[in-house]
Formats: C-alpha cells, structure tokens, sequence
C-alpha cells in the first residue's frame, strides 16, 4: 500500500471575527508546501489537492494547477495528483485542462495524477451553471476528449452534447505516454465501478471502511479484467481511499491535537453537500467554524456523518459503549478517528486497509483549525514510525495486482 | 467469475438485470437506465416498508438522478419521471450498479 496527502487548504475563520485575518490565506498556502516538501523527504508517495469554489473556510483550493506547480519545484519523488479537476466544460474547457495538465507534467519531470470528477456541491454547480442531472455525462464527455487531445495530433475536432471545437493540435503533450495516469473522484459506490470500467482509478472520497474497501477493491478488479471499455489509451487499476492522521506519542496527544480538525472537515463537508444547507449558504456572511465551536460535542460530525462513516474511523452514534471486544474497539475508534493515535494504533488499523489490498491511502492532515507545528510533527512521526514497513511489504501488493491484472491486454499506466 | 447481478435471488428482477447489462455491452444506455430504474421501483412496489424510517429516507435520497427521477408521495406507489431519452455510458453504469446493490442489499 502507497500513502500520500490529500489537501482542501482548509481555513475556519476565527472564532469571533466576521472574516479571515489579511494573512491567513497566504499563510495557509506557505504552510501547506512546507508539510509536502517533509512529506516528500519522509517518502510519501502523492500528494492529492482538490478543485473547489466558493467552499468558504471548507476549502480554498480553487487553483489546484498553480500550487501543484509551486510543489513540483519544492519535491523530487513524490507524486503530483489533481484531487480532482472539475472535467464539466462550464468549469474548465477540456482543451485547457489537456494543456494544463501536459505543462504540469513537462515541469514535474513526468509526476502528474490526472484526477477527474464532476462536482456536487450546489455552491458550485449553482456558481457556473452545472445542471445536476448533466454533470456525470458532461464529466465523461469532457475526461474522454481531453485524453483524445493529449494524444492526438492534430485532435480532429468534436461537436459534443456539451461542447464543441474545432480541429487544433493541443499541445504541449504530456511527458507520461500516452498520458498521465487517469483517476475520478467517487464518493459513491457506483462510481468506483464506473472507474473500473472505463478503466481509472478511483478516488473514494466516501471514507471506505476496510471491510467496505474490501468488498470495493474484489468487484473492481473483476470489472477491470470482465467489463473494462477503457475511455483513455491506457488504463490505470488504482483504488484509494480517505482517512485523517493525527499520529502522536499517545492517544491523548493525538486526540487532543487532531480530532477538532477532523470533526471540522467532517462538519463543514456535511454542511456544504446537505441538501438541506448547501445551497442556502450566504457568501461572505457565514462564520462556519463559530457554528462548528458551538455545536454540542455529539454533533460536531455534522449533517452527513452517516453516510462518510468510514471517515476518521467515524461509525455513527454516541450511545453506550458495546460490550463485545469487537464492537468497543470499534467504538473507541469512532471516538478517536481511525488514524488519530499513536503509531501503534495507527499501523494496526492500516494493517486492515492492506490486507483488503488497497492500493493507495490518503491521509486528511491539514484540517479544521490544526496546528501547523503539530501537522509537521505527525507527519514525521508516521513517515519514521509507520510508514518504512509498508513500504518495505509493497512489493508483494505488487504481485498481487499483477496476478489480477494478468488477463488484462490494454496498456498500463499506473504508479501503484 | 460470476456477476453480482447473477446473485440476485428473485428470477424476475434478475432478468432484468441481466438484460440491462447485455444492453449496456451493445451500447443501448437507455436500456440499461430503464430497465435498472424500473426493477428498483419495482422492489419498493412490492416492499413498501423498505420507504420507511430513515433507511427509507436514505434510499430515496441515493437515488441517482441523473435524467431519471424517482417519484415517491404518501398513499402512492413510487413511479418513475423521464427527463431526457439519451444517456451516456458513466450514466448507465451508476443505475445498473444502484439498483443491483439495492436489490442484493434488501435480498431480493
């Protein structure tokens, strides 16, 4: 099993101000290169950052392209992967996502994660006028022409549902042939299985519990090798999933300096994907973490804690503790979060993860109001306390997937 | 290796799902997204208590609505609403995959 980072560039506003202090932002981006340059050294294989708008204090990433690039030049090994880009034309038109993409790619020496996905959030489907029962085939529309662009020459030109252009040659090329490798975000089961067969990896950003990565990884591996119509010109058989990390010398310690921040992202996602307040969020006039600081201890998971219970080890309810061994572990966990522990407990639940044969596990570490002292220093914690020895075992994932992917005949290109 | 949709216990809805994804293999999308809406609506016709409680609330709430709407009111049989006649693949793919899930999730 691989490991990266995954960044929202989270940034709550302060508890008792209507905005960010005038700093706050540049800091927060500063910050931010410095944890992946530790990562990088410390031998993180990816670093993920997301596409978002207008997800205020949730996530201020909005230009993922410009900060990959500014890592590109502060790394040497680590993967830059998109987390994802937003693919509907209304977001990005493909031709300028191809060119990005084959830019970061010349600059990075070949690092690129060409992450994909198609948005949900009504702030931001509202704010470029996506339809929501048109973004998957715009998603679709739009991923398979882009791959077309950065490997055709001269790209014969498309009249589309969703967009249309002429012919033109799109260049630059991507420096990975015959293009980086491809993911979609899947926040849902079914688009885990759409990624296996159009031949992707999947993001799963619905914080999979191992049993349920598990289940998922089974299918899509038989769906790559059964049912797989690739959309690009190679295939890249990946699943990764979510969790937080708060790694520390004791559980106290990693609880106390990690899991608000993971209550945060939790709250301030179920916030903005809530059918019931996402769309009815005021600009510029909310102070969400005030809210968040205000909510009972019980409900600082947020409004969709339910259906992201695999988030942080979070399964759901408060009530009395279990009396099987099984079921207290469990419930302890919830209360901690999956990686938000001392390495021990840290290893023994990613142990779960890779005997499920998970390919790769993204860990949320900057989130909600955390300390940057304290992310840098359970980033370094991890990367010498836990990570060296799955490291060391990834070479028999490897065989693993290369028997599963032994009857496959499409072209691989993939970083697993 | 057999599909999860060759798990399905009730020959009806099995059928159907079985048909749904040789259609989705000859690249007949709106097949796939009729045939895979309709056998789920069809569950819920004959297990209205699974449209109870939170669970139930849930399941609406999942369904994807991506040209089809699923059309649920007190006192009525759940139905289904077109909004367009063409799908695309990725589209077809999440209604084949949601209904085989439910169905196998409710053990039909």
């Amino acid at each position: 099993m691989k490991f990266g980072l995954f960044y929202e560039l989270q940034l709550p506003k302060p508890y008792d101000a209507d905005q960010w202090h005038p700093d706050q932002e540049h800091r927060i981006v500063k910050e931010a290169l410095e944890q992946i340059e530790l990562a990088d050294r410390l031998g993180f294989d990816y670093i993920f950052i997301v596409e978002h708008h207008f997800l205020e204090e949730y996530s201020h990433s909005s230009a993922p392209e410009v900060f990959l690039a500014a890592a590109s030049q502060r790394t040497r090994n680590m993967r830059l992967g998109h987390g994802i880009v937003l693919m509907p034309p209304p977001y990005n038109h493909p031709a300028r996502v191809a060119e990005r993409i084959a830019m970061l790619d010349l600059v990075s020496d070949g690092r690129v994660e060409f992450g994909t996905g198609e948005s949900s959030s009504e702030m931001e489907m509202g704010g470029f006028g996506v339809r929501r029962e048109e973004k998957k085939a715009m998603w679709e529309e739009a991923t398979r022409e882009c791959l077309r662009m950065m490997t055709e020459v001269p790209y014969p030109g498309y009249e589309g549902s969703y967009f249309a252009m002429p012919s033109r040659n799109v260049i630059p090329k991507p420096l990975q042939k015959p293009h980086p490798p491809v993911w979609v975000a899947a926040s849902r089961r079914e688009t885990t299985m759409v990624a296996a067969r159009l031949g992707i990896g999947s993001l799963g950003f619905g914080f999979e519990t191992p049993d349920e990565a598990r289940e998922r990884v089974e299918e899509y591996y038989r769906l790559i090798r059964e049912e797989c119509f690739p959309i690009g010109k190679a295939i890249n058989p990946a699943l990764a999933v979510l969790s937080v990390l708060s790694c520390f010398d004791s559980d106290e310690e990693a609880i106390a300096k990690g899991l608000e921040g993971a209550q945060f992202f939790s709250y301030s996602l179920g916030y903005y994907y809530s059918p019931f307040t996402g769309g009815a969020h005021r600009p510029g006039r909310v102070n969400l973490y005030h809210q968040f600081k205000d909510t009972p201890p019980e409900q600082r998971w947020g409004a969709l804690a339910e259906w992201f219970r695999g988030f942080a080890g979070y399964r759901g309810g408060f009530g009395e503790e279990p009396q099987d061994e099984v079921g207290r572990a469990l419930w302890r966990a919830a209360q901690r979060g999956g990686c938000i522990g001392t390495p021990e407990f840290v290893r023994e639940t990613l142990l779960r993860y890779e005997q499920a044969h998970l390919d790769v596990m993204l860990f949320v570490a900057q989130c909600g109001a955390r300390k940057h002292e304290d992310i840098m220093d359970s980033l370094y914690r991890f990367g010498t306390k836990v990570l060296p020895e799955f490291k060391e075992r990834h070479e028999q994932h490897q065989r693993w997937r290369q028997e599963q992917l032994a009857p496959v005949d499409y072209p691989i290109v993939s970083s697993i | 290796m057999a599909g999860k949709v060759d798990r399905i216990q009730d020959p009806e809805l099995r059928a159907s799902l079985q048909a749904a994804q040789e259609s989705l293999r000859k690249g007949d999308y709106r097949d796939v997204v009729q045939r895979s809406a309709e056998a789920f609506v069809e569950l819920l016709r004959r297990r209205p208590e699974l449209l109870q409680g939170q669970e139930g609330v849930r399941r609406v709430f999942m369904f994807p609505r991506l040209g089809v709407d699923l059309v649920v009111s007190p006192g009525s049989p759940p139905t289904l609403k077109y909004e367009r006649e063409r799908f695309s693949f990725s589209e077809a793919v999440t209604y084949l995959e949601f209904a085989t899930e439910q169905l196998l999730q409710a053990g039909a």
